[in-house]
């Protein structure tokens, strides 16, 4: 088989397991759901508790819309790539994938690529379409949506790169949940998924836009959501830059550590 | 010989000795303990940061001031603990389930749910009720309510019975995976709404009151024992009724566990 | 025998049972037409299947076991053998109490053990092949102690076992260890001592010597047949070892497809098959041509004569057929008809 077909059989792969999952993938919409809703109630009640129409930048509804939609990202995003990767090493099995002739960084990948376009398809799109009709048509529709999609596609990569930094630390202090949850809510709050950066006090926010977490949910809502001068060419090409520079950054970061990172899993004899 | 019935102190005995052996050996692994520690006052810093990154923009939420906030987070990680320290191998349940592991757990003379919850205490639960007490006992001192017999006997029903309720659905949650595959979604959605048990519950209204109230009690963790704390001159009915309605809520999500367990089909070899 | 009272207590029996009731009382197990469906639902292929199956309602109902009825009595060794997915597992989890029959009685210790699955659980032990019912962190005598309580071994009965388990295999090595830093063997070894300490009537070994290396398996076989001499329990040996049913089981019972192919003691087996033989035959390439004969219809000679005339042959053997071939051929049987 060739590479592509490769590939190829590997995200159809992925998406025929996830069509598998029956309720569950009905779960995941409700429950994102449920989510904007909760969102939506306690920023109505903080901002109508506070008088002003807007904070900060940000008017009520670009407040929910964005942290609905970073939630819908999140859910794009998930990869269970720690939990099933210390699984592996735990029953051996990992041995098998690492004698595999495609590389075991990018089979996982694309092995992954399967769920998230289902994920992008059956949690996301429906997200955004129901964020549409509540919000009466607050998102804007044009050519941002294209570069939505690309910067979309660059946050998955810069996410799968840090996902793969911590999940040999996990694995070399065999300690999985404690590394994951502080890179978790490292990556939640610095990346404005929890608070959008603008609320973030002038000093802590400028330290912040200097890290690689605002180019994971940050960015491609700005671009969504044309915010802060991404409306405009000069404005949004920067932004793509920014993240751009992760993307090569950290996917060249990613392979040397893995490389040297492999060596230490297979001597410790898993 | 009769045997004498397997009553409630049994059950306290056989935990005890479980949780001194587990923990004797957890002490071993060291370095997990450390990183999960570091964890976990990781996830409650960044929820610090949050609340006050919040705060620094917006100060009241809903005629509720920092101090009184402060109490309601404080009270609610109180109440979470419970569910972290004890429940934590509900987490496990979908996996052993998956493999047809969970059979060994049916073999014994005794309670099934019992058995597998008692499997697990999760010790760096024990560093978010550290924090949890201290920011509760911080906003108590500044709301100035008074440290009686009474208000301490009150603020210990009323957190052990909070933590009923999210303890019902994480089982609930647990549970799910007897009939479906994604249940570690619920788990997951399920654990994501308690971060909405430290905002007051009067900022929803009619439906989604109800869903927050009745469905999935996420006021039941924290809003409603605390008014009795917070507002002691106007307590609602339902704050006061919150220690019954935990016990049932305790009840029906253990039965429902019980009822997957039943119809499970033990397949998974 | 409605009440579960302990089988062998003192007294409580108060008259000479007669010699139904006496047989009865040896009965430990009683399965009469026990059958059990699984629904499973269809699942197409391809793509297009998936989506389909997202919202489809086609179940299909599968006959896991089919109109079994079986008696063991007390301290009887039996061998339970079939292929995978015979119905081996589901009908040891029936007599465990852990599944519902769909239809038919089970009678476990004079209970029925989905009904009364904690007390029937009391007098029961289990071992289910790879998956260690101790607990994982634990040094085993820990896991002793706990099962001790949990079972309400009395002291005395419990120090006495543990007596037994000396004589009768060296287990100072391992007493000491957590089961998670046990080799294979020896955690076998720790899971069947947990099985019988609390001296059940019946314990359910499923597959105990699998992965085991020869010397274990010894070892494992004689702790189970000294356990069964001493303490008369009854052990319902699932297994595909050939090995393990010649060292242990006086009888055979044979599941396949759900259905009761063979029921009956091992002589009775060879016996069964007694004429036929096992030919084998080295050829001038060094490989060896084997053929199971039966020889009340075929002449070894003739077989032999034949061969002759395509090959050369180096080297003859002629042995008695093997249990596993006799049960092969059980198989086969039970296919064709």
């Amino acid at each position: 088989m060739t590479g592509v077909k490769r590939l190829t059989a590997l995200t159809r792969a992925g998406v025929m397991e996830s069509l598998q999952f029956r309720l569950g993938t009905a779960v995941t919409l409700f429950g994102n759901l449920i989510y904007l809703a909760l969102v939506y109630f306690l920023w109505k009640a903080i901002y109508d508790s506070c008088g002003a129409s807007e904070v900060n930048g940000m008017t009520f509804y670009d407040t929910m819309i964005y942290l609905i939609l970073a939630t819908a990202i999140f859910n794009f995003l998930e990869m269970f790539i720690i939990w099933d990767m210390s699984r592996a090493i735990q029953s051996g099995e990992i041995i098998m994938h690492l004698l595999k002739p495609m590389r075991y960084r990018k089979y996982t990948f694309w092995s992954y690529s399967g769920s998230h376009v289902i994920s992008f398809f059956l949690t996301f799109i429906p997200t955004f379409i129901v964020v549409m009709l509540v919000t009466k048509g607050a998102i804007p529709i044009g050519l941002n949506c294209v570069f939505f999609v690309v910067s979309l596609v660059m946050a998955l990569v810069i996410n799968f790169n840090i996902e793969m930094l911590v999940a040999p630390i996990c694995l070399y202090t065999e300690s999985t949940w404690g590394i994951n949850i502080v890179k978790e809510t490292i990556v939640l709050l610095l990346s404005g998924a929890t608070i959008p950066l603008a609320f973030f006090p002038e000093s802590f926010r400028r330290v912040v836009e200097y890290m690689p977490f605002r180019a994971v949910y940050d960015i491609p809502l700005k671009i969504l959501l044309k915010k802060d001068g991404t409306n405009s060419l000069e404005g949004l090409l920067p932004m793509l830059g920014i993240q751009l520079i992760w993307c090569i950054v950290l996917t060249i970061a990613g392979n040397l550590f893995w490389n040297h990172a492999v060596k230490r899993i297979t001597v410790n004899g898993g | 010989m009769e045997k004498k019935k397997r009553g409630f102190l049994f059950y306290i005995s056989i935990y005890k000795k479980i949780l001194i052996q587990d923990l004797k050996s957890k002490m071993s692994y060291r370095a997990d303990f450390i990183i999960s520690t570091f964890g976990m006052i990781m996830t409650n810093l960044s929820g610090f940061v949050t609340f006050m990154i919040l705060f620094h923009n917006f100060p009241s939420i809903n005629g509720w001031d920092y101090y009184h906030m402060l109490f309601l987070y404080g009270f609610s990680l109180i109440a979470l603990t419970p569910v972290q320290c004890f429940f934590d191998n509900n987490w496990n349940l979908r996996f052993m389930v998956r493999t047809g592991d969970f059979i060994k757990y049916c073999f014994r003379p005794i309670n099934v749910f019992f058995y597998f919850i008692s499997e697990v205490f999760d010790v760096k639960g024990l560093g978010q009720f550290a924090f949890g007490l201290g920011t509760f006992i911080y906003a108590w001192h500044h709301i100035g309510i008074p440290v009686t017999v009474v208000t301490i006997a009150q603020a210990l029903l009323f957190l052990l019975t909070a933590s009923l309720f999210m303890i019902a659905i994480m089982n609930a949650a647990a549970a799910t995976c007897f009939w479906i595959i994604n249940s570690g979604y619920v788990m997951v959605i399920m654990f994501r709404f308690k971060d909405f048990a430290k905002y007051p519950a009067s900022i929803f209204n009619g439906v989604f009151k109800f869903i927050f109230t009745f469905l999935i009690p996420i006021a039941f963790v924290a809003y409603y024992p605390s008014l009795v704390f917070v507002t002691p001159d106007s307590v609602p009915l339902l704050s006061w009724l919150s220690p019954f309605i935990g016990a049932l809520f305790f009840y029906l999500s253990y039965k429902f566990w019980m009822l997957g367990v039943r119809r499970y089909d033990f397949t998974g070899s | 025998m409605q009440k579960g009272t302990d089988l062998g207590a003192v007294g409580s029996v108060p008259t000479a049972p007669s010699q139904e009731e006496k047989s009865m009382a040896n009965e430990v197990i009683v399965m009469k037409n026990v059958s059990k469906e699984f629904k499973v639902l269809n699942r197409h292929e391809g793509l297009k299947g998936s989506f389909q199956d997202l919202f489809s309602r086609d179940y299909k109902t599968v006959k896991a076991v089919n109109d079994v009825s079986l008696t063991v009595e007390k301290g009887e060794i039996i061998g339970y053998l079939g292929p995978n997915g015979a119905g081996k597992s589901t009908t040891i989890k029936m007599m465990t109490g852990v599944l519902e029959p769909s239809t038919g009685d089970i009678q476990v210790n004079g209970l029925v053990p989905y009904k009364d699955r904690t007390r029937n659980s009391e007098n029961i032990g289990v071992v289910f092949g790879q998956r260690s019912q101790l607990w994982w962190n634990l040094p085993l005598i820990e896991s002793f102690k706990l099962l001790r309580d949990i079972y309400m071994v009395p002291e005395k009965d419990y120090k006495d076992m543990l007596e037994l388990y000396r004589s009768l295999v060296d287990i100072e090595p391992i007493l000491h260890k957590p089961v998670r830093q046990m080799s294979l063997g020896q955690r076998t070894l720790s899971d069947i001592l947990a099985a019988f300490l609390h001296n059940p009537g019946i314990v359910f070994l499923d597959e105990p010597t699998i992965g085991l290396d020869v010397s274990m398996k010894a070892k494992i076989r004689e702790l189970i047949r000294g356990l069964n001499e001493v303490k008369e329990t009854t052990v319902i040996l699932t297994t595909h070892d050939m090995g393990d049913v010649d060292a242990l089981c006086k009888r055979i019972i044979i599941i396949d497809e759900g259905k009761k192919i063979y029921d009956n003691d091992i002589d009775h087996l060879k016996t069964y098959f007694g004429s036929y033989r096992t030919l084998r035959m080295r050829l001038e390439d060094g490989s060896w041509d084997e053929q199971v004969i039966d020889e009340k219809k075929t002449d070894v000679m003739h077989v032999i004569q034949e061969t002759q005339k395509k090959h050369k042959i180096k080297d003859i053997q002629l042995e008695e057929i093997s249990t596993e071939e006799v049960i092969r051929k059980i198989y086969e049987g039970s296919k064709a008809s």
